[in-house]
């Protein structure tokens, strides 16, 4: 029997057991309905309240930047390790690179993204009017 | 590199840099919206002049990535130029929320710069980076105006649908870089002609889903009306023109030079393809009654006429491309401008029973929409006319009679559609009042003037396509020769 062969009689083992344990657990198995029963989670206690409520979303932006300011850290870590065999082409590519990066840091810190919290937001605000 | 290599650089390095410049101007700037948009038509202007002082420079390569030929910077100076009248219409589109609007102009010029990164890349690497930056603004431009639902709906649409693309295209180069060991588009075209392995052909296929995603071909066109729709004016102009265009050209760079485009089984895919584009498109289109979707439609027809001279390839057939993409952009470009422009920051104008009567109020925007019009729908004198003439040659050329039947019964279904909404704006207007604007707002000055621009290039590249015609000709010689030389 070759390797597919063996993975095909795998798979038919696996969906074979699956299913006899599912037919013999509906067959076997006790039924129960309580009020609890349809309830999602059932652990002993009921949801209460809405989940759907609003909270603020700072930290989903600060989370952002600090990926796509990692992301830039990883090229300048792929740059150091073959830093010498890149020469000078390579160091003008890195500069132009973290210059760039730099520029959009400068642009989000002019437009107030990293100002933490609603108090902040106001006086951003009030200082520039958007 | 000499001089002269970075000289060929200059148009990427300029709209790069510009686009930085753009961002300082958004952060410092007390006027932000009009400053963003100075500086923006500035870089494009500077690089659009640049391309002169680097076209005596081509053909050269830049690196492993770059192929910087007459091709490229033609189809670079076609992006820009697009990018330069989307900006013209966008300007009073936009004005209305300036103080946070100025952003549109920074993520357009990055998208222009993804097209020309597109059309001039010579390795897989370059073509995927390009096709990203291009992508990756348009998710924000498509979902720019934040305050309507179905804007952001399709912005994550297309946010999903790109990706998906993507990874059907990573997966495709994956697979000829597998059989080949180089990630240069040469080198995998040449591996893909004659008789190509298996391998190479599924990764070939699977890069075509991704390449016709982008182009909204059918059947991966499924996005398009929905995007068209949704989407500002401008931003749909742009997908329209210089985000699809890029794309066609970097499909016939890389399939020119082995020309399997011509022959194999890629030439059955791309043939069934056209085919199929032509007709969903052009059938689609029938019976709507919103311009943009109807727009949309026949883009997607428009895309299956360009495969037809695609499929032709050698020398005519890229030319054909070429030109019948130059017809494309103007006359789309005069056809968003005029919905831009009759915009207000309340109303899309996109029905089209919102144009009845255009030509009473505006009588050369009606006029300049319907040379628009007859040239999508390729009348004499215009310039969607001479494109369809000249695919209709490298169609006929290359022997492909069931394609080209295709093509003629298509342009007839088409005329019915586009002199439907022509015959709209000569009508009397509904007494209903048409329900969204009355007393219709004047044209913006910018919007005018890009409609008015274009209309007068379609009818002068519809009365006198000659110059511009052995241009092209000449520039598509020039990928063939470059092709041999590395081939």
């Amino acid at each position: 029997m070759n390797g597919l062969g063996s993975l095909a009689l795998y798979l038919v083992v696996v969906v074979a057991i699956v299913g006899f344990i599912m037919v013999l657990t509906h067959l076997l198995g006790e039924r129960h309905s309580q009020r609890g029963t349809a309830v999602p989670y059932e652990s002993g206690i009921f949801p209460t309240g809405s989940a759907r409520i609003r909270f603020p979303s700072d930290f989903y932006l600060v989370a952002m930047f600090f990926v796509v300011f990692d992301v830039a850290a990883v090229y300048l870590f792929a740059w150091a390790v073959a830093a010498r065999e890149l020469g000078w082409a390579g160091y003008a590519a890195i500069l132009v690179f973290s210059l760039e990066t730099i520029a959009g840091l400068a642009y989000l810190w002019k437009m107030g993204a990293f100002d933490w919290g609603a108090r902040r937001k106001r006086e951003h605000l009030e200082r520039h009017g958007y | 590199m000499s001089a002269s290599g970075y000289l060929g650089l200059l148009p990427l390095a300029i709209l790069a840099g510009s686009a930085i410049l753009v961002l300082f101007g958004l952060a410092f700037a007390r006027q932000r919206y009009e400053t963003a948009f100075a500086l923006s038509m500035a870089g494009l202007v500077a690089a659009l002049a640049s391309l002169f002082f680097a076209w005596t420079g081509a053909p050269q390569r830049f690196t492993a990535l770059l192929v910087l030929d007459h091709f490229a910077y033609l189809s670079m100076a076609l992006s820009i130029g697009a990018t330069i009248v989307v900006e013209f219409m966008s300007f009073a589109y936009f004005r209305a929320r300036r103080e946070e609007n100025g952003e549109f102009y920074f993520l357009l010029q990055l998208a222009c710069l993804g097209c020309a990164v597109l059309a001039s890349s010579s390795s897989f690497a370059s073509f995927f980076l390009g096709l990203e930056l291009l992508s990756t603004p348009l998710f924000t431009l498509i979902g720019y105006r934040r305050e309507r639902e179905a804007g952001l709906r399709s912005a994550f649409m297309y946010l999903i649908l790109a990706g998906v693309s993507s990874a059907f295209l990573l997966f495709g180069m994956a697979l000829v870089y597998l059989e080949t060991g180089s990630l240069d588009i040469t080198t995998a075209a040449r591996a893909a002609s004659g008789s190509a392995s298996f391998t190479v052909l599924a990764g070939l296929a699977l890069m075509t889903v991704g390449i016709g995603f982008k182009l909204a071909v059918a059947p991966f066109h499924v996005w398009t009306p929905d995007i068209y729709d949704a989407a500002p004016a401008p931003a749909t102009a742009f997908i329209a023109t210089a985000s699809k265009g890029a794309m066609a050209i970097l499909l016939v760079r890389f399939f020119a030079p082995a020309g399997i485009a011509g022959a194999g089984p890629f030439a059955w895919i791309f043939a069934a393809i056209a085919g199929i584009s032509m007709f969903t498109g052009n059938i689609l289109a029938l019976r709507e009654g919103n311009l943009k979707r109807l727009l949309a439609y026949s883009s997607i027809a428009h895309l299956g006429y360009i495969l037809v001279a695609f499929v032709a390839s050698g020398n005519q057939g890229s030319a054909a491309v070429s030109f019948y993409l130059v017809a494309y952009f103007v006359s789309n470009l005069a056809a968003f401008a005029a919905v831009a422009g009759l915009s207000t920051n309340e109303a899309e104008a996109d029905s089209i029973e919102h144009y009845r009567g255009l030509a009473k109020g505006h009588p050369w925007a009606a006029a300049a929409l319907t040379a628009s019009l007859l040239s999508l729908a390729g009348l004499p004198l215009t310039a969607g006319f001479m494109g369809k003439f000249v695919i209709f040659e490298a169609g006929a050329g290359a022997f492909l009679w069931v394609l080209v039947v295709i093509l003629a019964v298509n342009s007839t279904i088409s005329i019915f559609y586009y002199l439907r909404v022509v015959s709209a704006l000569y009508r009397p207007a509904s007494e209903a009042g048409t329900g969204s604007m009355s007393p219709r707002p004047a044209m913006p000055a910018l919007a005018a003037i890009a409609l008015a621009a274009m209309a007068i290039a379609i009818i002068v590249i519809g009365a006198m396509p000659g110059s511009l015609m052995a241009f092209i000709r000449e520039v598509a010689r020039d990928i063939a020769s470059n092709a041999a030389a590395a081939l």
